[in-house]
C-alpha cells in the first residue's frame, strides 16, 4: 500500500475527470440548443427557464453517462473484485498491480466492487427501459384512450372498467406475480408482450392510413415502412426471433418490460380519455365531421396533436415515476439478476450494511433522486412553457 | 358620512396604466380621463382589447402583480384612490365601489347559499347583525325581481338560471349602498330578451338609488338604451366623449363613426345602404403608430399631420363637454353621405335546393347513464319543423339559446339522424342518413361556418393544408400541385394573402380565422350553407366585412345559405326569408318584410322590443317578458310561449295552455303559430319605428 485514503475533495475533483465525456457531451448538445432555442419549439423553451436547465442538465448528464458508461467506468461493474476492498470507504486505494484505476473513488461494496462503476453502469439500466417501456405505456394509452373518449358509451364504459381494475390491483403484487419463475414460465409473459407490443404498430398504420388514404402514392411507402420496420422490431422483442438477431430483449428484462407498460397504461389511459372528452367538443372536430372524416383520421389528426402539450408533461413525470418503479423493483429483487449493478438492487443491498458503512446504499440513491429531480423539473419547465402559448 | 360629499364621484385624469412584462412595458391605457357625475351614467365603449376593462380595474385598484398605474389619478369623491393604503382600500371596494363582472356563475361562490353571500356584504362592511342583514338581503332580492325571494335565498347558485344568477350578483351589489357600480359587460352572457329584462332593471335601480355607474359594453345599442354619456376608447386611449346624444348625432371622431358605419340599423340595406367595416386591424399595444393611434386605418388620415405627434383630446365648441382626438374635426364633413353601392342587382331566387318537412328531433336522456336506473327522459329540441329553401336564397334562423337551432343544423349535416319526418338535398335525402352513410357529393353540398372563430381551425396544422384536406376530402383536384393551386385561389376568395398558407391559426386574427372558416365550408362548391352565428364573436368592426364577404361569395355561388343568428339587426340587413323559432318549434316564418312588421308572433314582437339599436331616431315600444326560457326537458304544456307571453290573456279560455297552436298561413304565405285572432293580430303596432332625423 503506497497510497492513502485520498479526501472528498480530491474524490470528486477525480470523480469530475472521469466524466469528461459527459461534460464534452453536455456542452456541444446544451451550447448548440441554447444558441437555436428560438427556432427548436416546445424543446427550446426549456431554456428560458433557469429550472429546465437545469432539470435537463441532470437528465442528459444520466443519458450521456449511460451512453459512455464503459469509458467512464474505471471498473467491471460485475466482475471487477479486488482483495481487501470489501466495504472500503470512499477514496481507498486498489492494492493490486492489475487494477485499471488507482482508487475505488466512492468506495468499494459487500463483494469488493467499486461502487463508482457500479452506479455509472446502473444507469444503463434504468435508461434503457424507463423511457422505452413509457414511451410504449403511452402508445397502449392513447390507443385506447382516444376511442374510449371519442366514442363514449360502451366502448367507454368496458375500457374505463378494465382500466380501473388494472388500477386497483395492487402493483407489487402484480410484479411479483408476473416475474415469479411460476408465471415466468407459462406463455403469460409472452402473450402479453405479443399484445402490448402489436399495439404501436396498430398504432401507426392507423395514424398513415387515416390521414393518406386520399394519396396512396404516399400511403403505400409508409405502410410499408411501418411493417417492415415493426415487424421486425416486434419479432425481437416480443419473441425473441429477430432474423437478423440484432434486436431481441432477454426474458428477465422482457417480463420487467411488459410489466411496467401494463401498470402505466391504464393511467396515460384515463388522460387521454380526458383530453379526448374535452377536445372532441371543438368546432374544428365538428367541421371535421361535417366533411365526413373517419373517426380514426378526427381522433389521430385533430384531437390528439391537440392533446400533446399535457402529454409531454405528463411523459417526463411518468419516466420519473417509472424509474422509482424500476427501482423498487430491484431493490425487490425481482426481475433483475442478482449480480446486476441496477441502482434499486444495490440500494437494497446497501441497506443491509447501513449500520457500518452509509455509501453503498447512499451513492446508488442519490444517482435515482438526482435523475428523477431532473425529470421533475424538467416537466415542470414544460408544463409552464406549454401554458403560455 | 361622506354625504357632504357633492362634487363628481369618479373622476379619472390622464390615466396611464401598463403592464410589465418579460417583453418589457405594454401600455394598456394611455391619457385616460373622464368623469362621473352622482346618479350618472356613463358608457365605456370600445372593441376587445382597447383598455375599457383595464380602467375598470385601475378604479378597483386590482391590476394585478404585472399591472401598474404609470401616471395620472382616479378621484373617488375627491380622494385620490392611487394614494390609499390596502385598509383604505378594502373599506371602499364592495362597499363604496362594487363591480359586477360578465360571468355571473364566476362571481358566486356556489359552494354557499345565496343567501349566506348577500347576507355577507353588511355584515362585513358595516357590522350588522344577522338577522338585518336578512331583512335587507330580502329587500334587495325583491329589488331585482326576482320572484319568491325568501326560496331564492336558500338555493345555492347552480340551481339558478344565468339570468337569475345576474340579478342575484346586482343584488350583491346594491347590499351595500354603493355609490358607483362598475358593469363589465354584465349582459354578453345572457339571451336577448333575459338582456332586456336586466338593462330595464339596471336603469331604474339607477334612478332609485342615485347610483352612478360605469357601464362598459361593446353594444352601442346598449349603452344608448341605459346610459346618459358615453366614452369611446380605441387602442388604450379614449377617442371621443360627450353626452349620448352628441356622440351618437353629432360624432366628431372619424373611429366613432366606422363604428356606427358598420353595425346593421334599421335604415340599413344590402343594396342602398351597405355596411362599411373599417379597413385592417387593430394595432397590438406594443406596435402602435407613431401619433393617431387609429391614423392607419382612416380614411381621412393626413401624413404628416396625424402621425407627427400624440395627439390630445379637444373640446368640440358648442355641446355639452364633448372632447374628440382628433386633429381635423373642423375639416371633415360628418355629415357626407356614403356613396350608394352599384347595385348587385336583386339575386332571384331560383329552384327549391333544400325542404324540410315535419322534422322532429329528440333527446332520450337517461337519469343514470351507467346503471340505466330511473326513468327516461325525452328532451324535444325540433318539434315539427318545416320549411324549405331556394338557391341562392337567405334564409334566417333565429331564436335565443335552447331553442333547437343548432340541433336543426346538426340534424341537416348528417351529425344527428332526425327522430321522425323528411329532409331533402336535391333529390337526396338527409334527415335519415347520417354522415359516415352519405357519399362525397352530398356531405360536399351542404357545410358549415362555425360560430366561434378560435375553435372552428384546428391549432396543431397550418392553414393551407388544413384547406387541403378539404379539397382532398372533397375530391377536388387530382394532383397535390392542381389542390395546392385551388387551396391559393380559395384564399384569394376571400381576400387573404397567399402567404397566410404557411401560418398557423394562432398567428391569425378572429376576423381572418373566420374568412379561412368560410373558404373551408366553400372548398368544394356547397348548394347549401349552414352558417351558425359566422360574426358574433368577433368584433363589431370586423362584423360588417366578414358579413360582407360572406353573402359576395354566397351572390357569385348561387348559394343557399342558412343563416343561424339571434342577432335580428344583422338578420334584417342580409336575410331574403327569416324563421323564428322558440323552445324546438318554429314559431313565425315569412319573407323579412312580412316578419319585422306587423302582425307578429308575440314571442317576435318581444324579440324585435328586446334588441338594442344604436340610433337616436328609432323609438321602439318596449316589451319586456317576465322569466327565463323553459327548459326543453320541462316544456309548458299547450303553446311553448305560454309561461312568458304578454298577450295571452287576449286568447279567451286556457287554450293557449291546452293545446299547442296551429301553424296559420296570413297573407302573402306569412305563417305565424299562435291563437291570437285576426282582429288582435291586425291591430298591432309596429315595434320599431324610425323618425325622420331632426
Amino acid at each position: 500500500m503506497d497510497a492513502d485514503i485520498i479526501g472528498f475533495g480530491s474524490i470528486f475533483a477525480r470523480a469530475f475527470v472521469l466524466f469528461w465525456p459527459v461534460w464534452a457531451a453536455l456542452a456541444v448538445v446544451m451550447g448548440v440548443s441554447f444558441a437555436m432555442r428560438r427556432r427548436l419549439g416546445l424543446y427550446g423553451q426549456v431554456y428560458d427557464s433557469w429550472l429546465g436547465i437545469v432539470g435537463l442538465f441532470l437528465v442528459l448528464f444520466w443519458v450521456f453517462t449511460a451512453l459512455f458508461a464503459d469509458v467512464i467506468a474505471p471498473f467491471d461493474a460485475v466482475e471487477g473484485v479486488y482483495s481487501g476492498m470489501k466495504k472500503a470507504v470512499p477514496g481507498t486505494p486498489v492494492a493490486s498491480d492489475s487494477a485499471p484505476y488507482d482508487y475505488f473513488l466512492f468506495g468499494g461494496d459487500n463483494l469488493a466492487r467499486d461502487v463508482f462503476s457500479r452506479m455509472v453502469e446502473g444507469s444503463q439500466t434504468v435508461l434503457a427501459i424507463a423511457p422505452a417501456a413509457t414511451i410504449f405505456a403511452f402508445m397502449v394509452g392513447i390507443t385506447l384512450g382516444l376511442p374510449a373518449g371519442f366514442y363514449g358509451g360502451r366502448t367507454d364504459t368496458v375500457l374505463t372498467f378494465l382500466a380501473n381494475l388494472v388500477l386497483a390491483f395492487p402493483v407489487i403484487l402484480l410484479f411479483y406475480l408476473l416475474v415469479t419463475p411460476g408465471i415466468r414460465e407459462t406463455p403469460i409473459p409472452t402473450a402479453m408482450a405479443a399484445v402490448l407490443f402489436l399495439i404501436p404498430i396498430v398504432f401507426f398504420v392507423m395514424f398513415f392510413y387515416s390521414r393518406y388514404a386520399t394519396r396512396p402514392d404516399v400511403l403505400y411507402i409508409q405502410l410499408a415502412c411501418v411493417i417492415v420496420l415493426g415487424g421486425w422490431l416486434y419479432s425481437g422483442l416480443a419473441f425473441n426471433l429477430d432474423p437478423l438477431g440484432i434486436v431481441g430483449m432477454d426474458p428477465n428484462t422482457l417480463n420487467i418490460f411488459v410489466s411496467v407498460v401494463f401498470v402505466n397504461s391504464p393511467t396515460v389511459f384515463r388522460i387521454v380519455r380526458g383530453l379526448t372528452l374535452d377536445i372532441k367538443t371543438r368546432d374544428y372536430v365538428a367541421a371535421a365531421q361535417t366533411r365526413g372524416e373517419r373517426p380514426w383520421y378526427i381522433m389521430l389528426w385533430e384531437i390528439l396533436p391537440n392533446a400533446r402539450g399535457p402529454l409531454i408533461v405528463d411523459l417526463c413525470l411518468r419516466i420519473g415515476y417509472t424509474t422509482i418503479l424500476l427501482g423498487t423493483l430491484g431493490f425487490f429483487g425481482l426481475g433483475v439478476s442478482p449480480e446486476s449493478p441496477d441502482w434499486g438492487l444495490s440500494i437494497n443491498e446497501g441497506r443491509k450494511l447501513w449500520r457500518s458503512v452509509e455509501h453503498i446504499a447512499l451513492v446508488p440513491a442519490l444517482a435515482l433522486m438526482s435523475l428523477v429531480l431532473g425529470l421533475n423539473l424538467l416537466a415542470d419547465a414544460l408544463r409552464e412553457q406549454s401554458l403560455k402559448d | 358620512m361622506t354625504d357632504t360629499y357633492d362634487g363628481p364621484i369618479l373622476e379619472i385624469e390622464n390615466l396611464s396604466i401598463s403592464f410589465f412584462t418579460r417583453a418589457g412595458e405594454i401600455p394598456a391605457v394611455m391619457d385616460f380621463s373622464c368623469t362621473v357625475q352622482p346618479g350618472e351614467a356613463m358608457g365605456l365603449v370600445g372593441e376587445s382589447g382597447c383598455g375599457k376593462s383595464t380602467v375598470a380595474l385601475g378604479v378597483m385598484q386590482d391590476l394585478g402583480k404585472n399591472g401598474a398605474i404609470v401616471g395620472g389619478s382616479i378621484k373617488f369623491k375627491g380622494r385620490d384612490l392611487n394614494d390609499m393604503s390596502d385598509e383604505e382600500l378594502r373599506q371602499i371596494r364592495g362597499s363604496e365601489i362594487a363591480m359586477i363582472y360578465q360571468e355571473p356563475m364566476a362571481s358566486l361562490n356556489p359552494a354557499m347559499k345565496i343567501g349566506r353571500q348577500l347576507m355577507e356584504v353588511p355584515m362585513i362592511h358595516e357590522g350588522m347583525s344577522e338577522k338585518d342583514a336578512y331583512q335587507q338581503a330580502l329587500e334587495v332580492v325583491t329589488a331585482v325581481r326576482l320572484p319568491d325571494p325568501e326560496r331564492m335565498l336558500k338555493s345555492y347558485p347552480h340551481q339558478l338560471s344565468g339570468g337569475q344568477q345576474q340579478r342575484i350578483v346586482i343584488a350583491m351589489a346594491l347590499m351595500s349602498k354603493p355609490s358607483l357600480l362598475i358593469l363589465d359587460e354584465p349582459t354578453t352572457a345572457l339571451d336577448v330578451t333575459v338582456e332586456a329584462g336586466i338593462v330595464d332593471l339596471v336603469k331604474d335601480l339607477g334612478k332609485q338609488y342615485g347610483t352612478s355607474m360605469l357601464f362598459i359594453s361593446h353594444n352601442l345599442g346598449l349603452v344608448l338604451d341605459t346610459c346618459d354619456r358615453l366614452c369611446v376608447m380605441y387602442s388604450g386611449e379614449a377617442v371621443e366623449t360627450g353626452s349620448i346624444k352628441d356622440v351618437f348625432d353629432k360624432m366628431r371622431h372619424p373611429y366613432t363613426q366606422g363604428l356606427f358605419r358598420s353595425i346593421p340599423l334599421p335604415g340599413a340595406d344590402k343594396n342602398a345602404r351597405p355596411l362599411v367595416s373599417i379597413p385592417g386591424n387593430f394595432p397590438l399595444p406594443h406596435e402602435r403608430p407613431p401619433g393617431c393611434n387609429f391614423g392607419p386605418r382612416c380614411s381621412y388620415f393626413q401624413e404628416g399631420r396625424c402621425d407627427a405627434a400624440d395627439i390630445p383630446m379637444s373640446a368640440i365648441p358648442g355641446n355639452d363637454r364633448h372632447d374628440s382626438r382628433c386633429l381635423r374635426i373642423d375639416e371633415i364633413d360628418w355629415a357626407a353621405q356614403l356613396p350608394r353601392r352599384e347595385d348587385a342587382g336583386e339575386a332571384t331566387s331560383g329552384d327549391v335546393v333544400i325542404k324540410v318537412d315535419g322534422l322532429k328531433k329528440y333527446y332520450e336522456v337517461a337519469a343514470n347513464a351507467m346503471f340505466g336506473g330511473g326513468e327516461t327522459r325525452v328532451v324535444k329540441a325540433n318539434e315539427t319543423v318545416s320549411f324549405e329553401a331556394r338557391e341562392s336564397e337567405t334564409l334566417a334562423i333565429v331564436g335565443e339559446s335552447g331553442c333547437g337551432k343548432s340541433t336543426l343544423a346538426k340534424v341537416l349535416l348528417g351529425l344527428e339522424t332526425a327522430t321522425d319526418g323528411e329532409s331533402t338535398l336535391g333529390n337526396a335525402d338527409i334527415a335519415n342518413v347520417p354522415i359516415e352513410e352519405r357519399d362525397r357529393r352530398t356531405i360536399a353540398d351542404i357545410q358549415m361556418v362555425f360560430q366561434n372563430p378560435f375553435d372552428t381551425l384546428n391549432p396543431s396544422h397550418t392553414i393551407g393544408s388544413q384547406i387541403i384536406r378539404v379539397l382532398e376530402k372533397f375530391g377536388v383536384g387530382s394532383t397535390v400541385a392542381e389542390r395546392e393551386e385551388r387551396m391559393l385561389e380559395l384564399l384569394d376568395l376571400v381576400k387573404l394573402p397567399r402567404a397566410f398558407a404557411k401560418r398557423k391559426p394562432r398567428q391569425l386574427s378572429g376576423g381572418q380565422k373566420q374568412r379561412i372558416g368560410i373558404a373551408r365550408a366553400f372548398a368544394g362548391t356547397p348548394k347549401v350553407v349552414v352558417a351558425d352565428e359566422p360574426v358574433s364573436a368577433l368584433d363589431v368592426s370586423v362584423q360588417a366585412a366578414v358579413t360582407d364577404l360572406l353573402m359576395e361569395i354566397q351572390r357569385e355561388n348561387r348559394t343557399t345559405m342558412l343563416f343561424i343568428s339571434h342577432d335580428l339587426s344583422i338578420v334584417r340587413y342580409l336575410s331574403d326569408r327569416v324563421l323564428v323559432m322558440y323552445l324546438g318549434h318554429v314559431v313565425e316564418m315569412g319573407t323579412t318584410d312580412q316578419v319585422f312588421a306587423p302582425p307578429y308572433h308575440p314571442y317576435t314582437e318581444a324579440l324585435l322590443s328586446a334588441v338594442p339599436i344604436a340610433d337616436t331616431s328609432v323609438e321602439k315600444k318596449r316589451i319586456v317578458l317576465d322569466g327565463d326560457i323553459p327548459s326543453a326537458m320541462d316544456p309548458p304544456s299547450g303553446c311553448p310561449f305560454q309561461t312568458r307571453c304578454p298577450r295571452k290573456s287576449s286568447v279567451p279560455g286556457n287554450l293557449c295552455e291546452a293545446e299547442v297552436p296551429p301553424m296559420r298561413t296570413l297573407a302573402g304565405g306569412h305563417q305565424v303559430k299562435c291563437h291570437l285572432s285576426d282582429e288582435v293580430l291586425a291591430e298591432m303596432e309596429p315595434v320599431i319605428q324610425v323618425h325622420a332625423a331632426e
